[in-house]
């Protein structure tokens, strides 16, 4: 059986790993993996774990119910745009922060905050989460 | 500006839009740097039509609900869109078996169950014996559709081609019955539409339209421009009603109530103190319910062709002078959630081919599933000064009778979404302007150039550049 780039995402999120590519050509990262280099296109990636260090850019929230029905439980939950500091962008959930109109509005004008993965168990997935760090 | 090759990949580069993008090479902001590079110039060589080709004629239904809508109530998927094909071709001037292919474009599956529309549509159009694909760029779909046919048209292939767009976001067959339809609960509908969207990381780890594609563009405009979180809120209040105006003006929107008379209908004399009521909650703060898209179900039709033939009865044939089209996945923008690289692309693109420069549109028609990413995408094409799009709603600009006249129809607030149809119904309204066929929300002075923009999930930013006769 060959092995699926998917599954090796998933299971290193299980152990608490960040796992990506890195470009042989370019040195760019690519997170989460894929089969091309998100920079240059290249096929030519080794896999690469990342710190999973990021900073926060803006943070709101989803609606609830949510779009997809594994979310159910957690709707509606924080949700951010996240710079990793190999220089990657992630969209993710947010734990433990406030989502009412105020408190986002004081972390808006707080500016970029930095965080740290919150791995969660959503039924059975492991899920790439954020949180203050 | 460097011309000497590179090797950001693995062959020589001349493209410095690279490099511009990454800040690597020194330019003035903007889209016009890109326009003048020295790698445009020699694409645009080759992006040229090799034979010039017209939208001859186009159809829209209303757009409503397949439940409720008195124009729609009752109507299958073929009876929708053969009432939009038949539309197309009378204004065309001609009939289904003048055509030589049919694209038939649908996003959402699980709502139609109709894949191979093809030949399941072709009783119902008149199509029998045509050449024939289905086809889906989500809510891009009727104009990518458009720029597939009219490179029928310019290679030869085809003399005429009839593109077509259909959906329901509203219902789905009841059981196994052959004409019954069920409505669909939004997250369900969200569900199916986000198979659009990143499957193996994105959707399984809890991505959401709402903060991605409305909230973080909004923070991100606010914080770039330094706008006030109220400014945001007064300029979306006032770009709604803009478009809720257009959407009273038009008897195929979903929406034909003002957002002032759907105020006081509510029991509220200040449209203002409606629009901050519990009736307009935060989808994603800071953006409201009223920002967003209308979900419809609808169809829309365009025949394409090449335009040098005098057909009787026909309506004036309005030329497609170019196209951009660029893709990307998740996420679609890095530090600055105003600027997709996309939007950038294809816009260049499509002005190249064209031959036009920003200071030429006298319509545009922007994305506006969210209105605050439709006036991203409309200072990204050079329509708006950058970070003044919002202030140009408060002034009402961007109205049919105003010196940026924008998304006359209504856009996907007021006319709605029906995802596959939409992108036409943005091409029909572009084409009756630049005719002086848009009855009461027609512009005052008929507009020469019309951009149409649409982004199908995602995301594929498409380009359209439209230019009537004189
Ligand atoms: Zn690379």
């Amino acid at each position: 059986m060959a092995d699926s780039t998917v599954k090796k995402y998933y299971d290193g999120l299980a152990q608490g790993k960040l796992l990506g590519k890195k470009c042989n050509k370019c040195g760019g990262v690519t997170f989460p993996p894929t089969t091309a280099c998100n920079e240059c296109g290249s096929y030519e990636q080794d896999w690469t774990e990342l710190s999973g260090r990021g900073r926060l850019l803006f943070l709101s929230h989803g609606i609830a119910p949510p779009p997809n029905p594994r979310f159910n439980d957690l709707a509606p939950y924080g949700y951010g745009h996240v710079k990793l500091e190999e220089g990657v962008y992630v969209q993710a959930i947010i734990t433990g922060v406030d989502i009412s109109p105020d408190a986002l509005r004081k972390h808006f004008e707080a500016g970029p905050s930095p965080v740290i993965p919150d791995i969660l168990d959503v039924e059975g997935l492991p899920v790439l989460a954020f949180k203050a760090g | 500006m460097a011309k000497s090759p590179c090797t950001h990949g693995q062959a020589p580069c001349f493209d410095q839009n690279y490099h511009l993008d990454r800040g690597d090479v020194e330019g003035s902001a903007g889209l016009t740097r890109r326009v003048r590079g020295v790698a445009q110039k020699e694409n645009a060589v080759s992006k040229r039509w090799k034979e010039p080709a017209h939208i001859l004629g186009v159809g829209c239904t209303r757009f409503g609900n397949l439940l409720e809508t008195p124009e729609l109530a009752g109507l299958g998927l073929q009876e929708l869109a053969a009432m939009a094909a038949k539309e197309a071709l009378a204004d065309a001037g001609m009939g289904p078996q003048d055509v030589d292919a049919v694209f038939v474009g649908n996003v959402t599956m699980q709502t139609s169950q109709m894949p191979a529309t093809y030949s399941q549509l072709a009783n119902w159009l008149g199509t029998r014996f045509k050449a024939g694909v289905h086809f889906d760029a989500a809510c891009s779909t009727t104009n990518v559709g458009a720029t597939m046919a009219a490179m029928g048209v310019a290679s030869g292939a085809y003399d005429r081609v009839l593109v077509v767009g259909l959906e329901s976001t509203q219902s789905q067959p009841d059981g196994l019955s052959p004409y019954a339809r069920t409505t669909i609960p939004t997250e369900e509908m969200w569900l199916w539409t986000d198979q659009c969207v990143n499957k193996a990381y994105s959707v399984p780890q809890g991505y959401d339209i709402f903060p991605t594609y409305n909230a973080f563009v909004a923070q991100g405009y606010c914080r770039k421009y330094g706008v006030s979180l109220e400014d945001l809120d007064r300029g979306l209040f006032e770009l709604c009603r803009t478009r809720r105006l257009h959407g009273a003006m038009n008897p195929k929107a979903i929406r034909q109530q003002t957002l002032e008379d759907e105020a006081k209908a509510m029991g509220f004399d200040d449209p203002w103190a409606f629009w901050t009521s519990r009736y307009n909650p935060h989808v994603a703060w800071p953006s409201r319910l009223y920002s967003v898209v209308t979900p419809a179900d609808g169809a829309s039709a365009m025949v394409i062709g090449r335009g040098d033939e005098a057909v009787a009865g026909a309506s004036a044939p309005v030329e497609l002078k170019g196209f951009g089209v660029s893709v990307m996945d998740l996420p679609w923008y890095d530090d600055d959630p105003t600027v997709m690289p996309i939007d950038k692309e294809s816009f260049s693109k499509a002005y190249t081919m064209a031959g036009i420069q920003p200071g030429d549109i006298d319509y545009l028609h922007t994305h506006d599933c969210s209105h605050i990413m439709s006036i991203c995408s409309a200072e990204a094409s050079g329509f708006l000064p950058e970070g003044q799009g919002l202030a140009y709603a408060r002034e009402g600009r961007l109205r049919f009778d105003g010196d940026r006249p924008m998304s006359t129809h209504g856009g996907r607030h007021a006319f709605g979404h029906a995802w596959a149809a939409s992108a036409g119904s943005d091409t029909y309204e572009a084409v009756k302007q630049i005719r002086g066929q848009a009855g009461p929300r027609q512009m005052p002075k008929a507009p020469k150039t019309a951009v149409i923009h649409t982004h199908g999930y995602a995301m594929i930013s498409t380009v359209l550049v439209l230019q009537g006769g004189n």
